[in-house]
């Protein structure tokens, strides 16, 4: 702090008299107001960087950083959730803070647990007026009593509104990554039918890829575009004249010209060369699994832990550190703007995100006005997960048929 | 805001470990800082039916100016706020000009080696985001940049160097690449003999070299190789649902077990495909490139991945030229020596200076 002490003193006095201190409120009552009036981002994310240099500074213990820290992001909650942005993602603490001393992890172990067991003392207030707390992360790494407290405040943010604050708790992205690819293998390593399916699929496996299709479109039904074509198949199953066949029938081309193909390149699957070679004795029943050529970016986006939420539009990482220390590689990914500012986190402010929402907000609105201008993204107006996926669908289909 | 008062308490509250406050205290101390649950009701959609669902207002004077008054204040921000970025950027651009008169290369890497003598760190592996501009010769001022670019990273000692551009248009015209590069090298270096070996590469294509005379001359007086990988979007998200598609396949044969899948497997596997490029020469070392760039450079007005691979860009430091002023019009997209040397300058730690 520059100045002499005893003016930062006479200042912090004057701030904290009524007059002032009400004045201060109606002004970011009004800016936050003002804000409002202009796009909004949808998803913001913070890397709470500089607590620890903050105390070091300003000569406090590690421990009262991360308290003040905690009163930062407080702070900066409110600014996010009162100017409309609907998910809040920070990274409260990764995988590599474990290698910490151990006083200082014990003392931030204890910070959430009392935080998130105040939480869960305010239950009926947060039904009012609370976001969705979500922990993500490796919670098998926390200690019994703590995970507790994550389970109890999720458990009874879970029936609140619209807006969602998502703690990355013992979090690295690369390990959210390699998670989301072993669900989604998991998955598609789950057999799908046993038994006398095998017998019909190798009379006609032009149906098999079909039924596939439509069973994984019940199992997942996770974007609209399949919850469609599946009631699509459903009703129009028998006659190829209705106007959605010709999708219909492109998609089975698709089936057919991936599965022909894998089975010829390097598969040993036994039920998909069963209808080419038809002696291969692999076993009668031998599981039918579902095409992995089905695996789309959406599929891993829909295994990540963010899933559900909306594209991140803005990334704020504090205490002029410019790299992303493992935090939302995959989320942060086409058109998410990342800024780093010079400020510790305990001191981070309204004052420091406004212009941050103003250059985003400025850029959107250009954007809008100019549709083909450079770095042109959509702010809430997403393209649809469904468009892309049928979009991948084609061209998927474009290539396997040449 | 939270008045002084209060946050001593909830303060010495939290140093108690949350047992100084009963749940009550807590609450009647929270409540005055909550805002109103109808107000909250209509705040996602201020504009939208939710308010005018609500016929029963009490004070719609009231209300009506206050949203008046928003307005007025957005107009108003973003005016001031304007008028600032038009001025940050004019600052920025006079400052950029007499930055480029200073620091110019002249096409001397004795020059550009002297610039970045004083630096505490280089990057080892440099990484560039390009964009392709619209005019009709986009592409060939894209390959005069890269080839800049090679040429500075190359003179000051940075031999491993990738370029990301997001239609991957680079990748189908290598061979052209590689002869526009060798012909700015030699601009710099002079006689071929000054040269390094340039290797130019894109994941899943194979290597594409120097021809092999200047290798036969001397070889122990020029070992400097300067390796270009080529990036595009399908690099990215694209190449781990390959990874994913892979791997589901291997499970369902039964080769592989899903908790197989960690981390190190994944890195592994992603690194392999942009060190090693098809058909290795087995006497060469067995990877190319330090899989994690060290340093990015953006060459654009504010920094966005824009489909950049991510799972390489875990510690990666990010430097954007022109992120230092909003920019919104197309300021800092072309790629200068200054914006270059400005980067490797921030790496370092260190202020950049009038007068070398």
């Amino acid at each position: 702090m520059p100045g002499s002490l005893h003016m930062s003193r006479l200042r912090n006095w004057f701030l904290a008299s009524p007059p002032a201190e009400y004045a201060i409120t109606s002004l970011k009552e009004l800016l936050i107001g003002a804000l409002q009036q202009g796009p909004i981002p949808q998803h913001v994310a913070f890397v709470m960087d500089g607590n620890r240099r903050f105390a070091r500074s300003h000569g406090i213990e590690t421990v009262e950083g991360h308290n003040l820290g905690f009163e930062a992001l407080a702070r900066i909650l409110e600014v996010c959730y009162k100017s409309g942005v609907k998910v809040v993602t920070i990274y409260a603490f990764s995988i590599e803070n474990f290698k910490r001393s151990k006083f200082e992890v014990d003392a931030l172990m204890e910070m959430a647990k009392v935080k998130l067991s105040q939480m869960a003392q305010h239950g009926d207030l947060l039904d009012r007026y609370g976001a969705k707390v979500r922990v993500l992360g490796r919670l098998d790494m926390l200690k019994p009593d703590v995970l507790e407290a994550v389970n109890k405040a999720v458990d009874m943010t879970s029936r609140n509104g619209d807006r969602v604050l998502n703690i990355c708790f013992p979090y690295t992205s690369r390990d959210e990554i390699a998670s989301a690819i072993r669900e989604t293998v998991e998955d598609y390593s789950t057999p799908i039918q046993h038994g006398h399916s095998t017998a019909a699929a190798s009379r006609n496996p032009f149906s098999e890829s079909h039924i596939a299709h439509n069973i994984r479109a019940q199992t997942h039904g996770s974007t609209t575009h399949e919850s469609h074509s599946d009631s699509e198949s459903t009703s129009g199953s028998s006659g190829q004249d209705d106007d959605a066949s010709v999708q219909h029938d492109h998609l089975d081309r698709v089936y057919g010209s991936m599965s022909s193909c894998s089975s010829s390149t390097t598969l040993h699957l036994g039920n998909q060369q069963d209808p080419k070679g038809g002696s291969i004795a692999t076993g009668a029943d031998s599981p039918v699994y579902i095409s992995p050529e089905t695996i789309t970016r959406q599929t891993l986006n829909d295994h990540m832990l963010t899933k559900g939420t909306p594209p991140l539009d803005i990334l704020i990482r504090t205490s002029g550190v410019e790299r992303l220390s493992d935090f939302m590689l995959w989320q942060t990914h086409e058109n998410t703007e990342i800024v780093f500012l010079n400020v510790m986190w305990p001191e981070f402010d309204l004052w420091h995100f406004l212009p941050v929402m103003l250059g985003w907000q400025r850029r959107i609105s250009k954007s809008r006005q100019d549709p083909n201008a450079e770095g042109n993204f959509a702010g809430e107006a997403k393209p649809s997960d469904e468009g892309l996926d049928a979009m991948l669908w084609r061209q998927g289909g474009k290539v396997k048929d040449i | 805001m939270v008045s002084q008062r209060d946050r001593e308490i909830l303060r010495g509250d939290l140093r108690a470990r949350g047992t100084k406050l009963s749940i009550a205290e807590r609450e009647s101390l929270l409540k005055s800082y909550l805002p109103d649950p109808t107000e909250l009701g209509q705040k996602p959609s201020p504009q939208s039916t939710s308010e005018r669902r609500k016929t029963p207002r009490k004070t719609p004077v009231r209300t009506f100016l206050k949203s008046q008054t928003y307005y007025l204040t957005y107009a108003i921000t973003h005016i001031i706020f304007g008028i600032v970025v038009r001025l940050l950027q004019a600052y920025h651009a006079v400052i950029d000009r007499i930055f480029a008169i200073v620091y110019h290369h002249h096409r001397t890497p004795e020059l550009i080696r002297k610039d970045v003598k004083n630096l505490k760190r280089l990057p080892q592996h440099l990484s560039a985001i390009l964009t392709l501009r619209k005019e009709d010769d986009a592409l060939a001022v894209l390959m005069d940049e890269i080839a800049e670019l090679a040429a500075w990273s190359s003179c000051s000692g940075i031999c491993q160097l990738s370029i990301y551009e997001k239609s991957g248009v680079l990748k189908s015209c290598i061979p052209a690449l590689h002869q526009i590069i060798t012909t700015k090298l030699a601009s710099y270096y002079g006689t071929p003999s000054h040269q390094p070996n340039l290797q130019l590469y894109a994941p899943h294509h194979p290597v594409h070299r120097s021809a092999p005379i200047s290798k036969n001359i001397d070889t122990t007086t020029q070992p400097e190789t300067l390796t270009i990988l080529l990036l595009s979007s399908t690099d990215g998200r694209e190449t781990l649902v390959d990874l994913t598609k892979t791997l589901a396949d291997m499970s369902q044969n039964g080769k592989l077990s899903p908790e197989d899948i960690t981390p190190e497997l994944v890195d592994a596997e992603i690194s392999e495909i942009t060190t090693q490029p098809l058909s290795m020469d087995p006497t060469m070392p067995d990877t190319l490139l330090k899989p994690e760039p060290d340093l990015l450079l953006v060459f654009g007005p504010f920094l966005k991945l824009d489909g950049y691979p991510p799972w390489q860009l875990r510690l990666t430091e990010m430097y954007c030229t022109g992120g230092r002023s909003h920019g919104i019009i197309g300021d800092g997209e072309a790629v200068e020596y200054q914006g270059y040397m400005r980067g490797l300058w921030h790496f370092a730690g260190a202020q950049m200076r009038f007068g070398r």
